[in-house]
């Protein structure tokens, strides 16, 4: 099985078979636009799962249908729950954590007023309190600023903002979309370890949105390379990194 | 530093607890907010003794006005949404209330809650439609109420009285308060504004204020978070129509005469002007926006009768000018520098 995983197209699955996310046949647009043009994918338990592909090919988009905030055609499962067609709340509920493109940051607001705005689809308030106890150990910068406007905190840490925000949902699957936007690699790579300990230290799915293919394929499991609305590769971190085309277009290097 | 639970949590906290650090608190600067409070009451209760009954009268259309723009504060300023139909739902509090008193002679206070419950209802309707709407196109179809409404108010004379309007009994001071009756309309828009005021803080600190200052700020983000777009914009546009139903309500008591021309565009537009020039987003916005739409048509008319409106306009201008935060932005930045000029001392 793991012998076809680098075979273009084709999708044959987490090893193992335990999949956590299900994404199958998968369309979705924006009115006339059609974006995704039949999505597979599926996505283990506690991976971390990378999206690569080129500006445009719909990556965000894709993050967008999976949390019920574009119209679908298709099916997506999670845990066995389906959660195609549900709204973005219903999806929230389920556990699922979107931390969108560009971060957005409620900007007037405090570092705090923030990080509660995460736990909003949550109840049991003395939860919520430990859980800001947690991301302050994630992200110790946030504890100093808890007070300040959230507009006034630098890129790097309005995007550890954004995902500590996501944490507060106490999420099952965590979606980002391009962590590393504009920010200096040494950030960016420091944004990716967290992500890595929060993996493994609270079992989070992770699919991650990244143009930075050499960070995203050293943290993921497996990545998939989506172009113009379809899945053209899939397969192991390493495999992926040794595809040829893929060092072409992502990597800047041959093999 | 600690997160315990009564610093930041919803529950009742000691009233010595310091206030959840929202919007209110910043641009108002806080600490100071409680005394000035105190010493705006104590004044506003004092006033109608030394004013002449004019000058009373003058004060309750403030108050008025400060209901209906807490109201649009809570659309505009704290949901980001726009409004130029605001004037409307005052005149279906103000219509309300006349035709209850005029057809049913249903007694003064009972119409305040039946006009506020008319227009919240009115608004949850119109904000369906609303809720689909963004930015210019939302101005344009709260304008387009706002134009419908003198003609459709024309239009049902027998009940409306038409052009004429209707006029009504103004509610009596009773006589155990040995109040005149100027004083007694003054006293009762006081009362349904520190209500309404208490009612605004209290839904801006709950869940609720919460989720509208995130669709303010970042509709994509506050979905994500599971927050319902739709359902918080309805209820944004819902609640600003009953605060300004309830003002309509008042002004129909202390006027005692309704007629379609009072509630003409105009009427919507200087609102949404009072409320940016007063401070939008502000806690003293709505006071200081009522202030502005009471007295600055007025101050224009007398600096040059022949085109207040152009003098209006001039006055608007220059305030965003020199307050680009609205006046309640510049009062807090005054006070800011008094007190760094004081500690240097
Ligand atoms: N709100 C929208 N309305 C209409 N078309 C859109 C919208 N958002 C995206 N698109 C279109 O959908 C396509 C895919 O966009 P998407 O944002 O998903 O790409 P992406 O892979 O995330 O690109 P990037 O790497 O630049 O972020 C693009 O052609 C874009 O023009
Ligand atoms: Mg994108």
């Amino acid at each position: 099985m793991n012998e076809r995983a680098g075979e273009r197209g084709a999708d044959p699955g987490p090893p193992g078979g335990d999949a956590f996310l299900t994404v199958t046949d998968l369309h979705a647009g924006y009115g006339e636009a059609r974006v995704l043009h039949g999505v597979n994918l599926t996505v283990g338990r506690g991976e971390i799962c990378a999206i690569l592909g080129p500006n445009g090919a719909g990556k965000t988009t894709l993050l967008r249908a999976l949390s019920g905030m574009v119209r679908v055609r298709g099916a997506v499962r999670l845990d066995g729950a389906d959660l195609t067609r549900r709204p973005p709340d219903a999806v929230a509920r389920r556990g699922v954590a979107h931390v969108p493109e560009g971060r957005g940051t409620f900007m007037p607001l405090t570092v705090e007023e923030n990080l509660r705005l995460g736990a909003f689809v949550r109840r049991g308030r003395g939860e919520v309190e430990a859980d800001l106890e947690r991301i302050h150990g994630y992200f110790p910068v946030l504890r100093e600023r808890l007070r300040q406007p959230a507009g006034s905190l630098s890129g790097g840490e309005q995007q550890m903002l954004a995902i500590g925000r996501a944490l507060m949902l106490r999420p099952r699957l965590l979606l980002l979309d391009e962590p590393s936007l504009g920010l200096a690699p040494i950030v960016t790579r420091e944004l990716f370890r967290i992500v890595q300990t929060i993996n493994e230290q609270e079992r989070t799915t992770v699919v991650v949105v990244e143009q930075n293919a050499h960070l995203a394929l050293d943290v993921a499991g497996r990545a998939h390379v989506l172009e113009t609305g379809r899945i053209v590769l899939s397969g192991s971190a390493e495999r992926i990194r040794a595809d040829e085309q893929v060092a072409q277009s992502y990597l800047g290097y041959r093999v | 530093m600690t997160t315990g639970p009564t610093e930041v949590t919803d529950k009742p906290a000691p009233a010595a607890a310091p206030a959840r650090g929202g919007i209110l608190a910043r641009v108002t600067g806080a600490g100071w907010r409680r005394p000035a409070v105190a010493v705006l009451l104590v004044l506003a209760c004092y006033a109608p003794f030394q004013l002449v009954p004019f000058r009373v009268f003058q004060l309750t259309m403030v108050l008025v006005y400060a209901v209906a723009l807490l109201g649009l504060n809570l659309l505009v300023g704290h949901a980001g949404q726009i409004s130029l139909g605001h004037g409307a739902f005052m005149a279906v509090g103000a219509y309300g209330a006349a035709i209850m008193l005029d057809r049913w002679d249903v007694p003064h206070l009972v119409t305040l809650p039946a006009a506020a419950a008319l227009a919240f209802v009115l608004g949850l309707g119109l904000g369906l439609p609303a809720v689909r709407l963004r930015g210019l196109y939302l101005a344009l179809v709260t304008l387009a109420i706002a134009i419908f409404l003198v003609p459709l108010l024309k239009r049902f004379e027998s009940v409306t009285g038409g052009s004429m309007g209707l006029t009504l009994a103004k509610p009596a001071p009773p006589a155990w308060t040995g109040l005149a009756e100027d004083q007694w309309l003054y006293f009762l828009a006081l009362a349904v504004t520190v209500t309404a005021f208490l009612l605004a803080h209290g839904l801006l600190r709950s869940r609720v204020g919460r989720a509208l200052h995130a669709v303010r700020d970042n509709e994509t983000a506050a979905e994500v978070m599971g927050v319902r777009l739709p359902f918080y914009k309805r209820l944004a546009f819902a609640w600003s129509a009953m605060f300004a139903g309830a003002a309509g309500c008042v002004y129909t008591w202390v006027i005692g005469f309704v007629s379609p021309d009072s509630f003409a565009v105009t009427l919507s537009i200087t609102l949404l002007a009072g409320l940016v020039v007063g401070g939008l987003g502000s806690f003293a916005g709505p006071l200081l926006g009522g202030l502005f739409v009471m007295f600055v048509p007025g101050i224009s008319q007398d600096i040059n009768d022949a085109a207040p409106g152009v003098i209006f306009g001039l006055l608007i201008i220059v305030v965003m000018y020199v307050a680009p935060t609205g006046l309640a932005g510049l009062a807090g930045r005054l006070a800011r520098s008094t007190k760094r000029i004081l500690r240097k001392e």
